[in-house]
């Protein structure tokens, strides 16, 4: 049998800090991408800069294309905006942790409808995070009740599995979800400090990773995806790096993040002389005088900050959202 | 077995709580009194564990505190009113108040929440590493244009505040000093000083938001010539400046005059110091002592200081007026823990604020006066209504907890609203009241007449009772003061 000598490398980030609206995200937590490249960017967002919280349109050549959602409590409106996915005909979904409830959107981003309260019965949430579509339905990762739901794509409760613990099938405080080609459903048990995966009925099949640093080891991992080789993608949320694995949790790479001037921002610092001359003698990377990759992350502008959410394209690119530098980058294999 | 400790006995222990910390609520106090004064005050100086804030959780549910752009008031109030170590985290409140750096200037809040995370690791160790660390403190840097102190041209400004604000005190050095010791500190510097100088002062977090500063020390930038420093002459550095003024007698009395200023009864604004003695010139003297006895130990003064018969006095409690954080947070101490996430550190934020004390947002580098600049007609307001609104509820577990308490306290299943109200003065303190602020709070809790709780309404109508009355007692200008 031969095998491809697995690599990832930066190809380019897409982002800018808006505070106002325009071209540009705020806090970022999620991503989806359609089947024609368009790619939407859930801004989380805060108090200060409603005008940007909802999801933003945009493709990785840099082309931002609007935004649709807004804030609020409204049909179409968000507080605490943690995932998005679509379905088969590109309608996306938002789950939000704050308003606890799910909302559909369709194609052209107009709100369709949206269910949930809190509460820990069927068809209640308590901070919902993650979402996967499958076939007709979705997954949504109930995090306060340590367990997954699945409900109709039209939000009608069919099932559930897990409960807090350590256990097998069980979990702590979940977050991000993905899937392999076989529909085996991997689970970022976040507070457990590992990858879970279970059969799409949430049969478990098998846990990978502990609490640590080193290859291999995790850090409240936030999000997960799977490509059509078995290979497993890891937001290492607080290790503030991208891991990745084979199907058996071997290591194959990971990524700190390197990302350099985006068009966005050379046109910005086109209109800012001083910052811009200031830049020149600028050292993005240097020897840090602490060990905390978050501290470190907040130093290092071209690294990941707070990666929250982790994506594949249909060409293998691989996208990691960044909540704390407001972009998200793109690796490639090489 | 029930304990029954004597009224001299509770009183001094909450005032010890108070001071040292935010007040208690009636299971610490319960504790506290158990160990006694001498084993709790050993515990508050001597805090054994990090005091670790679940931060994973706090960076997920609150974003924008993750980044802390912006949100850096809130975020502390999170550890201010969970935290097991309260003396530490009072003395971060402390250095704050005199390393006063604001992130209005700064334009981000993580660089400042650092500065408090150093406060929390050196606030109670030796005076010489606070000082070392405050100098080498990025957001103290770019607070006091240190990064434009060069060895070509010097920048005075740390080197001035540190004599006057940080350590000494007016008329305790000289203008050349100044000079000299701005010398000493050329060269230290942050990472990358252009390019986050114009950041700060563009106010732009453009493109990719703030970024987090880190010390460094430019030898290239330094004068290394031949300086003189409060009367010492040598080839100093800014380590060298700080054993020196560390050293000076003036410094351990400045500090301890904040110390006391602070922890034992108001004094003159600092502007006055020079011009004015201390109230208690032998307190002072006592906490220089232990200063210079135990190697400008923090934690020694603080020690001398709350073993003191000053502090002890019956003359010394509720005298200061609380300021608005040690209220703000002694309240929501009282109600309960906060979850998260939780609007209410937001709330209470911005309620610090409108009082006049602004979490990371001090008014100037001379930081705030407190005593009696806390209070004015609109921040009363601002006080009463906070206290009220997050007392409000019956069923938070502080509230419920005070509530079960004043039932257990009595053998039958009913008492009168004058037992009541003398019961939740008693445990929100103990409250010693005049005696005209007592009648007129019965006089108020009349209308409740004989209270009971055997049935499920007559129990919904304690728990009114009992909040309103809880509500009232936080107007009242005893509960205002420490």
């Amino acid at each position: 049998m031969t095998t491809t000598a697995f690599g990832l490398r930066y190809s380019t980030n897409v982002g800018f800090e808006a505070d106002f609206g325009g071209r540009g995200f705020q806090l970022p937590t999620s991503i989806a991408i359609r089947s024609d490249g368009v790619i939407y960017l859930l801004s989380r967002g805060k108090a200060s800069t409603a005008q940007v919280v909802g999801i933003q349109k945009v493709t990785r050549d840099h082309d931002f294309l609007g935004q649709f959602g807004a804030s609020g409590r409204g049909l179409g409106q968000m507080v605490g905006a943690t995932s998005i996915t679509l379905d088969d005909d590109e309608n996306a979904y938002i789950a939000d942790e704050s308003l606890h409830r799910i909302t559909k959107f369709d194609y052209d981003g107009n709100p369709l409808s949206m269910w949930g309260e809190k509460g820990s019965a069927e068809g209640q949430f308590d901070q919902p995070s993650g979402l996967l579509v499958q076939g007709d339905t979705i997954l949504v990762v109930d995090s306060g009740n340590d367990r997954v739901q699945r409900y109709s794509l039209d939000g009608e409760f069919i099932t559930q599995w897990g409960s807090l613990g350590t256990g097998d099938g069980e979990f702590n405080h979940p977050w991000g979800l993905g899937q392999d080609s076989s529909g085996n459903v991997y689970i970022a048990d976040w507070r457990n400090d590992r990858i879970q995966k279970f059969t799409s009925e949430g049969q478990h099949l098998a846990t990978f990773g502990e609490n640590g640093s080193s290859e291999g080891q995790l850090n409240r991992p936030a999000d997960v995806a799977v490509d059509p080789e078995g290979n497993i993608y890891v937001a290492d949320w607080g290790n503030q790096r991208l891991q990745v694995f084979d199907s058996e949790w071997n290591f194959l790479d990971t990524q700190r993040g390197e990302a350099g001037l985006n068009p966005w921002a050379v046109e910005y610092l086109a209109s800012q002389d001083d910052e811009r001359k200031a830049r020149e003698s600028y050292v993005p990377v240097y020897e840090p005088d602490t060990d905390d990759p978050h501290e470190i992350s907040a130093r290092m502008e071209p690294y990941l900050w707070d990666p929250a959410a982790v994506e594949l394209d249909e060409d293998g690119r691989v996208y990691v959202v960044e909540t704390g530098r407001h972009r998200f980058q793109i690796f490639e294999r090489i | 077995m029930t304990t029954v400790h004597e009224k001299q006995d509770v009183a001094l222990m909450a005032h010890l709580l108070r001071r040292a910390g935010f007040g208690a609520t009636p299971a610490e106090m319960d504790r506290a009194l158990e160990i006694g004064y001498d084993a709790m005050l050993d515990e508050m100086l001597n805090p054994d564990h990090p005091d670790e804030i679940p931060d994973d959780l706090i960076r997920r549910h609150h974003v924008d505190q993750s980044d802390l752009r912006s949100a850096g008031g809130p975020h502390w109030v999170y550890r201010l009113v969970m935290t097991d170590t309260p003396l530490r985290e009072k003395m971060c409140l402390f250095w704050h108040r005199i390393f006063a750096t604001a992130s209005t200037k700064l334009i981000q809040n993580k660089v400042v929440t650092n500065q408090i995370n150093m406060f929390r690791d050196h606030g109670m160790g030796s005076f010489d590493d606070l000082l070392l660390e405050l100098a080498r403190d990025p957001a103290m840097i770019m607070w006091l244009d240190n990064q434009d102190n060069h060895g070509s041209n010097i920048n005075e400004n740390f080197g001035r505040e540190i004599l006057e604000l940080f350590a000494m005190g007016v008329g305790n050095y000289s203008e050349e000093d100044i000079k000299e010791t701005a010398r000493a500190f050329t060269g230290w510097s942050v990472v990358n000083p252009d390019y986050m100088s114009i950041k700060m002062r563009n106010n732009t977090a453009r493109p990719w938001g703030y970024m987090s500063w880190q010390f460094e020390f430019d030898a290239d930038d330094h004068d290394d010539g031949e300086k003189t420093i409060l009367g010492q002459t040598g080839n100093w550095n800014g380590e060298d400046a700080v054993r020196i003024i560390c050293e000076q007698p003036a410094t351990a009395a400045f500090l301890a005059r904040h110390l006391y200023h602070f922890f034992v009864a108001d004094e003159l604004p600092v502007p006055q110091w020079p011009h004015e003695p201390p109230r208690d010139p032998e307190a002072i003297d006592l906490l220089c002592k232990a200063y210079f006895e135990d190697g400008h130990s923090i934690k020694a003064m603080l020690k001398a200081m709350f073993e003191s018969d000053f502090f002890k006095a019956d003359s010394a409690r509720f005298a200061r007026i609380k300021s608005p954080a040690e209220m703000v947070i002694g309240t929501m101490r009282l109600a309960g823990p906060v979850e998260i996430p939780s609007q209410e550190t937001y709330m209470a934020d911005a309620a610090c604020a409108n009082m006049g004390q602004g979490l990371f947002r001090p008014p100037s580098v001379e930081g705030w006066q407190g005593g009696t600049e806390w209070i004015n007609t609109g921040s009363y307001v601002v006080r009463v209504n906070f206290a009220s609104q997050i007392l409000n509820d019956p069923n938070k577990d502080g509230v419920r907890d005070i509530i079960e308490r004043i039932k257990a306290s009595v053998g039958s299943g009913s008492m009168s609203s004058d037992d009541l109200v003398d019961a939740c003065l008693d445990i929100l303190g103990p409250l010693d009241v005049l005696d005209t602020t007592r009648s007129g709070l019965k006089n108020y809790a009349a209308k409740y007449g004989e209270l009971s709780w055997g049935s499920d309404d007559a129990s919904a109508q304690f728990d009114d009772a009992a909040v309103a009355i809880i509500q009232l007692i936080v107007t009242t200008q005893e509960y205002q003061t420490a």
